[in-house]
């Protein structure tokens, strides 16, 4: 799993000429990775978190403005290992804004 | 890539979107309206990066409609005034603001706003390129080679200017209409200007300025009551000099001068477009400063090497219009015309009119002439001192080096 974090779009105030290219590149990532047959799925999630804390189980509402960074969404694939997903993360399109991906593998248990 | 958008969707489209909002809310609900718009690019940059829409623009067009009544909703907490638009004929009737011809009629509402006289004439730049093409302020500070805080203080200006003038969100009709499409005109044609002379090594920027420029001016002659032939020239005027466009920089992003560009990189197409406008232009006898400007480009496109260059076409010109438009810098280009015509008693008769102060932070264009001039009359003496002062104020390094150059070449002569 590819998950990306860091600042929104909308907290950055990027202008719609690069939001537009920024969006191109999204697209063709997620092409090519669907072309590679390694595409097992992946959201985009919205920047609205409620967030539950604690023993007493204290709810707040955030946005993303509000946080130092955010999930902004994900990218579930198929791969050999740490190394084939990080040659795959290469073209994650975000990274001059200062956004991450964390790659996680999922934990698969053994049958008994 | 297949699905690839149509260059600008999402900028043209902003500028679109802005100027119907504002149609329905009024200019003193900008700022609200500019934050709904940007919003929906946000959702589309977000949502369209699995699966683009089949028609994107429509997309982006009811996205932006939805948020009519999230403004309302937003405008009505703060007990404004406002007509109820989500029910009945209102509804009818701001459906109907969306169609194809009435944005273009909102976009033209803005750009006479953007160009409006009771704002700052520098102002008005930075507005158009914010509110009608779309830009962001960064991408405004970077075009104009200005910081962003100065364009945010000049954006914020315009809105102020808009206010307190109660400046309408109208084509203007009658008597008033030819002023201020004059003031629309000049704006366009500094924002062409800013692309096209600038010495910005951004090359997409320059060509964005050149474009927009254009797409506005194309707009303009869209519609009756805007097109004229001032207008036509001005267009023309554009398309002459996109054509050059391509051969302005070498492969090290460096400016080179018509002496020095490839002429064969000239696009094609745009002199055969700036040809049509050109007759289109010319179908009254009024001519403008962008007339004589045009034909000015045209005749520089004529020549097929620089040593071809039709100098007394030009020079013909040129004095056209420094009659309707008198400047130090057409004297200065008029005098450096003679020069190469060996008409060096009319080169002095320019020069005598001129000051280099008129020509202020140019004034070492002034001087290098002036060299030129003693060099080719066999003054090595006096064209030395000229060269030197021209080397003493100037700021430009390209340009520096140059001159420097011409001195060397000088000074091998006099040994």
């Amino acid at each position: 799993m590819m998950i990306f974090v860091g600042k929104e779009y909308t907290d950055l105030g990027l202008s719609p000429e690069d939001m537009q290219g920024r969006m191109e590149k999204w697209f063709a990532w997620g092409s090519k990775m669907e072309k590679a047959g390694i595409l097992r799925g992946g959201e985009a999630l919205t920047p609205q978190i409620r967030r539950i804390v604690g023993e007493s189980r204290t709810v707040t509402d955030l946005t993303s403005a509000e946080v130092k960074e955010i999930v902004g969404g994900f990218y579930l694939i198929e791969a050999k290992d740490f190394d084939a997903v990080q040659e795959i993360a290469q073209d994650f399109p975000d990274y001059d804004l200062g956004n991450t991906v964390e790659i996680r593998e999922i934990m698969v248990f053994d049958e008994h | 890539m297949e699905n690839k958008l149509v260059d600008h969707l999402f900028r043209h489209h902003s500028g679109k979107m802005v100027s119907v909002l504002t149609r329905i809310f009024g200019l003193s609900n900008l700022d609200i309206i500019e934050d709904a718009v940007q919003d929906t690019f946000i959702k589309a940059s977000i949502s369209w990066r699995k699966q683009q829409p089949e028609h994107p623009e429509a997309w982006l067009t009811k996205a932006a409609k939805n948020r009519v009544i999230d403004i309302f909703r937003t405008l009505k907490a703060q007990k404004n005034n406002l007509p109820n638009i989500t029910q009945g004929t209102d509804a009818i009737a701001i459906n109907e603001l969306f169609l194809d011809a009435e944005i273009e009629d909102a976009q033209l509402r803005m750009i006479f706003t953007a160009c409006h006289p009771k704002l700052d004439p520098r102002d008005r730049i930075s507005f158009a390129l914010k509110t009608v093409s779309g830009f962001s302020t960064k991408e405004i500070a970077s075009a104009l080679l200005t910081k962003e805080e100065t364009i945010k203080k000049r954006l914020m200006r315009a809105r102020k200017a808009i206010q307190k003038s109660d400046i309408q969100f109208y084509i203007p009709q009658g008597k008033t209409l030819n002023e201020r499409l004059e003031s629309v005109m000049e704006v366009l044609y500094l924002i062409f200007n800013e692309g096209f002379h600038s010495n910005n090594k951004e090359h997409l920027i320059r060509e964005d300025l050149c474009g927009e420029a254009m797409r506005l001016c194309k707009l303009l002659l869209k519609y009756k009551q805007t097109r004229s032939p001032e207008c036509y020239a001005l267009f023309a005027l554009m398309c002459f000099h996109s054509a050059r466009l391509p051969a302005k920089t070498s492969v090290d992003n460096e400016v080179l001068d018509l002496k020095q560009q490839n002429r064969a990189l000239w696009h094609f197409p745009f002199i055969q477009l700036g040809n049509t406008m050109m007759s289109k232009a010319v179908e009254t006898e009024d001519f403008s400063c962008y007339h004589f400007e045009a034909a000015i480009a045209a005749e520089h496109l004529k020549a097929k090497t620089f040593e071809d260059t039709n100098w007394n076409a030009i020079l013909k010109w040129y004095q056209a219009l420094h009659q309707l438009q008198p400047m130090p810098s057409h004297l200065l280009t008029m005098a450096v015309i003679c020069i190469q015509n060996k008409d060096y008693e009319t080169a002095d008769f320019y020069f005598k009119q001129l000051q280099p102060e008129h020509l202020e932070q140019r004034a070492y264009l002034y001087f290098a002439a002036k060299a030129d001039y003693f060099a080719e009359t066999k003054n090595l003496k006096e064209a030395l001192i000229y060269i030197d002062l021209a080397l003493y104020s100037v700021t430009n390094s390209q340009e520096k080096a140059y001159l420097q150059n011409k001195k060397a070449a000088l000074l091998q002569i006099l040994n």
